[in-house]
């Protein structure tokens, strides 16, 4: 069954849509990460024109994370504090970020500058949790199938940094700088690729912030809701780039995959948990890494004003 | 009678009645199945049919098929950057680029054989017929108020084009129903631009142009569509805060129907 986008200005098919969405909020749900650094490759992929997909992809993430979020207020799972202070971050990053995105578009170089970004973070965070993960599995099954939980050791740079506040659900005494800085580059980030940067937020909580395992997932999604709440407002003011229709159909699809990828995600242990992100972040890198260098088929694209798109 | 019957069937479908034509004249009259096309939320691409008859010539000249009509249909003004990727460092980035200014966002030319067989480059290039005519400087006075001028960025516009469904060549879509009378069925792809777009019919003969008609119909968004649209376009603020609280209330109903199971 077809189904004409209103703002995308092109028929698309529900039932496709309505998959991918589900199939990333599985993932999603298992991994408590916002899932738009799958779902925007993936609507550009499908034709959608790539600015309706990175700010459609926003308001979709509204929902997911606010499903989640919900669920771990109620467990108790979420630090306020720190989300706030992190929100702040988001806040300037993201409105700078939909500067730049524009800026990118008009010099031509926005789909490149999106896949290259991919590349980068998505390749080095997926090797990072890749490799940590298997250390921690291979350390686990050593201690014979110990928790192997790891306390966060103090030492690092960032925890000698000034302006300490406490955050007393993460039990930590930590700099407002790291934390305000993170969020604003992973606003920034997160309006140029269309993503809630769940995927660049969670792990540099647990590994830069060295903030507990429980309440990271949590409070990234608690503040994600704010920075993709706020970005969808911009993208809809400044370009009228968002489609209700499309964000409404990957929604329902979303937040229905993400209720049995949360019931999936709770057999796995942390660690496990981290290294089938890690891998699937790596995959994802290495499909768009591909088309970096892979000769196109075509050598030509066209931007207009029409709905033909210009990836 | 038959040829009668034709001709008002051509009219009644088009809604609109043809002026008055002089005795004698060679003219070509033709109308629309519709001048008002709704995108609903089903819509997925439609037909039109164009209608038409050719008028004030010789029933034995038409009998020896020396006469040829070709439709053409062109909807939505825009400009275009066509940009060329080029290996550096090893990857693929947009490297030179070229802007072409008032090139129709669709544009569709039926005829009832290839047009080569109807009318020579120059003609066809005056009238603006054929997707790789174009655009020509020849006619970029009288037909178009855009040139593209022969090389790769034209020639990849074209084939970008073509390949997105927008550029459409159609040599067999057009019938003779009678000596006089011919329908032409042509395609609107579900990507099709909105606005008003502009059908064309041409009277070839001997590979000469002998007259042309143009009528045009509106494609608009209709009910929920426009209203989103519009919605969008004017009110961006509330339509994005419009968003977000959708986003918010499917967020806290999947929330609260999945806790219940």
């Amino acid at each position: 069954m077809s189904i004409y986008l209103p703002i995308a200005e092109m028929s698309v098919n529900i039932f496709v849509l309505f998959g991918m969405g589900a199939a990333v909020g599985f993932l999603s749900g298992m991994f408590g990460v916002g899932g738009g650094f799958l779902m925007t490759p993936l609507l550009i992929f499908y034709n959608i024109p790539p600015a309706v997909a990175v700010a459609t992809e926003a308001n979709q993430i509204v929902a997911s994370s606010f499903s989640g979020a919900l669920a771990h207020l109620r467990k108790g799972t979420v630090d306020v504090k720190l989300g706030m202070m992190l929100l702040v971050g988001g806040l300037i990053g993201s409105t700078l970020g939909v500067y730049v995105f524009a800026l990118l578009r008009s010099v031509g170089q926005l789909d490149l500058i999106i896949s290259i970004l991919y590349v980068v973070f998505l390749g080095s965070i997926g090797t990072l949790m890749t490799i940590e993960s298997l250390n921690a599995i291979r350390k686990s099954r050593a201690t014979g199938g110990a928790s192997g939980a790891r306390r966060p050791n103090h030492d690092s740079w960032i925890h000698a940094l000034p302006l300490k506040v406490k955050f007393r659900k993460s039990k930590l005494y930590l700099s407002m700088i790291p934390v305000i800085t993170l969020g604003t580059l992973v606003g920034i980030l997160a309006a140029i690729m269309g993503v809630g940067g769940g995927f660049i937020m969670v792990p540099a909580m647990i590994y830069l912030l060295r903030v507990p395992t429980n309440v990271v997932i949590g409070t990234s999604l608690f503040q994600i809701i704010f920075v993709t709440g706020y970005t969808t407002i911009i993208q809809a003011s400044a370009n009228q780039t968002v489609d209700v229709v499309l964000a409404l159909i990957l929604m329902v699809g979303g937040v229905i995959g993400a209720q049995f990828g949360a019931a999936a995600g709770h057999r796995l242990k942390g660690e496990q948990l981290r290294a089938l992100l890690g891998l699937l972040v790596l995959g994802v890198c290495a499909r768009l890494g591909y088309d970096l260098v892979a000769m196109p088929g075509e050598l030509f694209n066209l931007i207009g004003a029409g709905g033909d798109g210009g990836h | 009678m038959k040829l009668v019957r034709f001709i008002l069937l051509s009219f009644l479908l088009s809604g609109l009645l043809s002026t008055a034509q002089q005795a004698g004249a060679t003219a070509i009259q033709m109308g629309v199945s519709v001048d008002e096309i709704p995108v609903g939320s089903d819509f997925n691409g439609t037909d039109i049919v164009v209608f038409g008859s050719v008028e004030g010539v010789s029933v034995d000249a038409l009998n020896r098929g020396e006469y040829d009509v070709v439709i053409k249909v062109v909807g939505g003004n825009e400009d275009v950057v066509i940009r060329q990727k080029e290996r550096t460092f090893g990857i693929w980035i947009n490297n030179q680029s070229e802007s072409f200014e008032n090139v129709p966002a669709f544009y569709s030319v039926t005829a009832g054989k290839p047009l080569t067989e109807i009318a020579g480059k120059e003609v066809l290039s005056r009238a603006g017929l054929g997707i790789d005519n174009l655009g020509s400087p020849l006619a970029a006075q009288e037909e178009f108020e855009f040139i593209l001028e022969e090389g790769k960025f034209a020639d990849a516009l074209r084939r970008l084009r073509r390949n997105s469904g927008l550029y459409v060549e159609d040599p067999g879509g057009l019938v003779q129903l009678s000596p006089s009378l011919f329908r032409a069925r042509v395609g609107l792809p579900p990507n099709v631009p909105i606005g008003t777009h502009e059908v064309t019919a041409y009277l070839f003969r001997d590979g000469n142009l002998l007259s042309s008609k143009t009528v045009t119909y509106r494609i608009g968004k209709v009910g929920f569509e426009r209203w989103i649209y519009n919605l969008a376009h004017e009110q961006g603020l509330l339509y994005g805060i419009m968003a977000v609280l959708i986003a918010i209330f499917t967020g806290w109903a999947a929330n609260a129907i999945f806790r219940k199971n």
